[in-house]
């Protein structure tokens, strides 16, 4: 247990630590011009890193056991089936959080 | 306001619905940071700190996974430079978010360094991929999504910090609106880019990366990996192209060759027929 000045000693480096992460590209690029390579770079960064996102939620997913991921998958199905259908966001995501609440809050695939 | 004429009162009305738009962008990521927020305070509150904490952190910090570390390493009773070291690298995969905002960034204001601080994952994934609403400062509209995020974090750490033991909701799976979000967006980086490889170095790296690193390094060790494969195809493709070029160039040449030696050939063919003439008389005279 710290006592105060070291809890915020504590924040103060982990905060700023933080922020460094955030604050590199800037910081690096803020006074030069960024390479040629980076341009191209740039523009594929957001949409890999988005699906990279998604693939992350599932990190801690047991596949090997049972439900094997089944409620993840097949809720993501259905928010990726519902957006490309109708195309309205809060309609996806709203329908698929609730969908995978009740999955998991009543036990759905407790049959596997 | 009303005093200060219509021409004041028009922007303010525009300001409002500007920050109506960004609310209604912002859902999701309330829904989600309450319950992960009040997760993150619950856990502080069990570590044996009060809920100031929980606030101060969120508010300087305001990071998702890195204060979760925190409360780990707090409980482990780690050292500053642990500290230090483990947050550097657990968020260095924000460095990354930065280099696809440089551009988006540049000429936004004196809101800068506060958007570069408020770089988390969903805020990240809303400014890159949402449009700005027509004629509206896109400062102000980037400013409002960031700063929405960060008071439903707050505010969802406190909650979690000061009532989390006497509440007992049932928020399992709420969480899995972020997941949502993501899949969402990524639809939408699909349907508003026409690359298609980033999705499949996406698939590569993250499939390679959940089975090669723990659960905690992935996402980083991911996107570093399919950096590299953006970066190695664009290279390849450049190569090619170079390749193509260079025997475009071959080809002109090779072409240009030909070009002469059918002239040559031509003009042999056109001596030939002079000479025909001649050699004809000569044999009609023998």
């Amino acid at each position: 247990m710290l006592d105060t000045l070291q809890m915020l000693i504590t924040v103060a480096v982990i905060a700023l630590a933080t922020f460094t992460t955030r604050a590199l590209p800037f910081l690096f690029f803020g006074s030069r011009e960024p390479p040629a390579m980076l341009a191209v770079i740039e523009k594929n960064l957001p949409p890999m890193i988005l699906l990279l996102l998604v693939i992350y939620c599932l990190k801690d997913v047991q596949w090997l056991t049972a439900p094997y991921g089944i409620p993840e998958l097949f809720t993501i199905g259905v928010v990726a089936g519902l957006h490309f259908w109708k195309r309205n966001a809060m309609l996806s995501i709203f329908t698929g959080t609730v969908l995978y609440m009740v999955l998991v809050q009543f036990n759905f695939f407790s049959f596997l | 306001m009303a005093r200060n004429g219509e021409k004041k009162k028009g922007a303010g009305d525009q300001n409002k619905d500007l920050f109506t738009i960004a609310f209604k962008t912002t859902i999701p990521v309330l829904l989600g940071y309450i319950p992960l927020g009040m997760a993150f305070g619950f856990l502080l509150d069990g570590a044996g700190y009060h809920w100031i904490y929980a606030f101060i952190m969120s508010l300087f910090v305001y990071a998702g996974s890195g204060q979760f570390l925190a409360v780990a390493l707090l409980s482990a009773g780690a050292g500053l430079t642990e500290f230090a070291i483990a947050t550097l690298l657990l968020n260095f995969r924000h460095a990354f978010y930065g280099l696809s905002l440089l551009e988006k960034f540049s000429g936004i204001g004196r809101v800068k360094p506060y958007l570069i601080f408020a770089l988390t994952d969903e805020t990240y994934a809303l400014l890159t991929t949402t449009d700005v609403p027509q004629s509206s400062s896109k400062s102000k509209f980037y400013f409002y999504i960031a700063a929405l995020d960060h008071l439903y974090w707050i505010a969802g750490s406190v909650l979690g910090a000061a009532l989390g033991s006497v509440l007992d909701l049932n928020l399992d799976g709420m969480s899995f609106v972020l997941t949502a979000l993501f899949v969402v967006l990524t639809i939408e980086q699909y349907f508003s880019s026409e690359a298609r490889f980033p999705f499949i170095a996406a698939v590569g790296a993250g499939a390679l990366s959940l089975i090669l690193f723990s659960s905690d390094n992935m996402l980083l060790a991911s996107i570093i990996l399919g950096t590299l494969i953006l970066i190695g195809r664009e290279k390849s493709i450049q190569r090619t192209q170079k390749k193509q070029e260079m025997q475009k160039i071959q080809i002109t040449e090779k072409s240009q060759k030909i070009q002469g030696v059918l002239e040559i050939q031509n003009g042999i063919r056109s001596i030939d027929t002079s000479i025909q003439p001649v050699e004809d008389k000569i044999k009609e005279e023998n």
